[in-house]
């Protein structure tokens, strides 16, 4: 239906014309100069932006980006904008080797159709915020933009395909890892020149937030092999990418693991079968904190050790270890403190999908030069308004925290139920995990603490470790004084469904007001964007009998975008 | 002095032209209706990937 939407769009059109748009534009500021003008200064009240008339449907393209008022428009533009711009060409020159872009460009569909929009992405995230909330959330947007295009110009310098298959020095010196294999594994190697890079984090996972159109191409190239469409889709992109060649060589060896379920066992398989290298396979337990399986996961990360050794010749480091180790603490300590100021106050100026997508980032690559320097202005910021008691989501109507597995593509929804309801995401499951400090004062207290922060990883921490952790729900609802729950509902998650109706009932229970919308994790076919909407949208009206903030907001067809 | 101006002129320039492409969102539309197909259909017909299924899964003990 978009399809033959578009087909019928005249050029005009697709480039954003709309008849009456200028004498309506010329009507408002006659009928009140004074208002257009404060507008124009200060940019329009919530209620009066109508944000949904800025797209050019059914491709979410924006007939002109917002304005919102001199300063932010200007910050947005020159800070945002032109910096990410900028610092995105300054993150390749700065890379080990700049002109393997151009051929990782032209070879890996992942870099090309996902990465080079990467501005619509911020633009989606950010739309109609103000003030420090729209400064404190791009740095998060710019943290991960320089993290991903540090991975994948490691994986093409790297890359044997582009060294006519000759091994280098660096790809020697590399492990690939599942993407759910924490980067912490990896420290006792950082210092003596071993690089650890997730092999599906860049072709894969940051594809789907930033263009959700590039996976699509590889759950159906696994699927024209006959795997059925039921299984989770992640494992089924993931596997994909292998089975469309897409995946750089880029080391000499494989540390995998099971992902957050045993669902992913089988990409391993399809994994070992194309990479055809030596391959350490790290699962972990689904029931962590079973007491009896601490000992094994700890064998296994020092296996693990003594595997990076044998394949890389790169020596184990204690030092090494220590020093990213405690950095990460540090990096924790503030999360924490995020926390404590997103619980407790309304000057929290992190929005729902930075807050969400920053935290997995930086929690499952592991730490990172460019974290401690954007963590500090984010922390300025957010001092700033916590001194200044500065409400930085004015229009709250309910706090909500989101949980179970998130929407890949719609991670963005939370910026849209804020702008269109007052829904203010101050927390997401996802970002509770990996909660866990690593002592270094000994050899035993930093094993142990790395393989428990190993197992609290994305999914397998509250989403399949057991009932008691999927229910510390109403432990951090309290935390975060939450009146709401956003309830996703993965159709594909086997691990989550089970649980469902025990859900619904301690829902009724407790009397939470709880909002379930399904999707498909990376495939956007399954659940649209506007299935989505219209799920809480029905919820806010039917049973909140709620008033939209934004009536522009409640109904569009985006199904084209990015 | 004149150099000053014609400096600040040209930045000027191109700093408004900068600026309508980010307001109109034309990197959006350059990068949606022409860059992307083209590319796509760039990536459809790359030749000399391996056929995974061609290649023998082997079984023999790696590690």
């Amino acid at each position: 239906m978009a399809e033959e939407r578009m087909t019928k769009m005249s050029l005009a059109e697709k480039l954003g014309y709309r008849k009456g748009d200028f004498t309506k534009f010329l009507k408002y500021i006659a009928d009140d100069p004074k208002k257009a003008a404060h507008d124009f200064v200060y940019g329009k009240e919530h209620g009066e932006r109508r944000l949904g008339d800025l797209y050019i449907q059914p491709t979410g393209l924006y007939r002109h980006r917002e304005w919102r008022g001199i300063k932010d428009t200007f910050y947005y533009f020159n800070k945002i904008w032109c910096y990410n711009y900028g610092m995105m060409v300054a993150d390749i020159l700065s890379s080990e080797q700049p002109l393997t872009f151009f051929k990782g460009l032209w070879r890996y569909r992942w870099l090309g159709q996902t990465y080079i929009p990467v501005l619509h992405w911020f633009d989606r995230g950010l739309e109609g915020l103000r003030g420090p909330a729209l400064r404190g959330s791009a740095w998060h947007y710019r943290g991960m933009v320089h993290a991903t295009i540090e991975q994948f110009m490691r994986m093409f310098a790297r890359d044997l395909r582009f060294h006519d298959g000759k091994e280098t020095d660096l790809w020697k010196k590399t492990v690939i890892h599942n993407e759910t294999v924490s980067g912490s594994i990896f420290y006792p190697f950082w210092d003596n020149g071993l690089v650890d890079i997730p092999l599906e984090m860049i072709p894969y996972f940051v594809t789907c937030h930033v263009n959700s159109n590039t996976v699509l191409h590889y759950i159906d190239a696994i699927q024209a092999l006959g795997l059925p469409s039921d299984p989770c889709p992640m494992c089924q992109a993931e596997s994909g990418v292998g089975i469309m060649d897409d995946y750089p060589d880029s080391a000499p060896c494989f540390v995998t693991s099971n992902e957050a379920c045993d669902a992913s066992v089988a990409t391993s398989v399809i994994q070992d079968w194309f990479l055809n290298r030596p391959l350490f396979p790290m699962p972990q337990p689904m029931r962590y904190d079973d007491p009896l399986v601490q000992k094994r996961c700890q064998e296994e990360i020092e296996e693990c050790w003594k595997f990076v050794e044998e394949q890389t010749g790169v020596p184990f480091s204690w030092d090494s270890f220590k020093k990213y180790a405690e950095l990460q603490n540090e990096q924790l300590y503030f999360e924490r403190e995020k926390w404590e100021v997103a619980a407790n106050t309304s000057s929290y100026p992190i929005n729902g999908v930075a807050q969400a997508l920053y935290r997995i980032y930086y929690s499952q690559y592991g730490w990172n030069s460019t974290w401690k320097l954007l963590d500090s202005r984010v922390r300025k910021i957010m001092e700033d308004c916590v001194a200044n008691n500065i409400n930085t989501f004015p229009k709250t109507r309910h706090r909500v925290i989101a949980w179970s597995c998130a929407p890949l593509y719609y991670s963005n929804w939370c910026t849209w139920a804020y702008n269109c309801w007052g829904l203010n995401t101050i927390m997401n499951m996802d970002s509770l995990m990996f909660n866990k400090e690593i002592r270094t004062d000994t050899y035993e207290h930093a094993l142990e603490d790395l393989s428990w922060y190993n197992e609290l990883a994305p999914m397998r921490t509250m989403a399949v470790g057991g009932h008691e952790h999927v229910f510390q729900l109403w432990e951090y609802m309290e935390k975060f004084n939450c009146d709401m729950v956003m309830m996703y509902d993965q159709l594909q998650c086997k691990g989550m469904q089970g649980i469902h109706g025990m859900f619904e009932d301690e829902f009724r229970r407790r009397g939470v007001h709880a909002i379930w919308f399904p999707h498909a994790l990376p495939d956007k076919r399954t659940v649209s964007r506007h299935e989505i909407r219209d799920c809480i949208s029905n919820y806010m009206i039917d049973v909140m009998h709620e008033e939209p903030l934004d009536p522009s907001l409640l109904d569009f067809d985006d199904d084209l975008t990015w | 002095m004149k150099l000053i101006f014609k400096i600040l002129k040209i930045f000027c320039i191109v700093y408004s032209v900068l600026f309508a492409v980010f307001y109109f969102d034309l990197d959006g539309k350059l990068l949606y209706y022409v860059y992307e197909p083209l590319m796509c259909k760039h990536y459809d017909n790359i030749e000399g990937r391996r056929n995974i299924i061609d290649v023998p899964y082997d079984m023999e003990e790696k590690y």
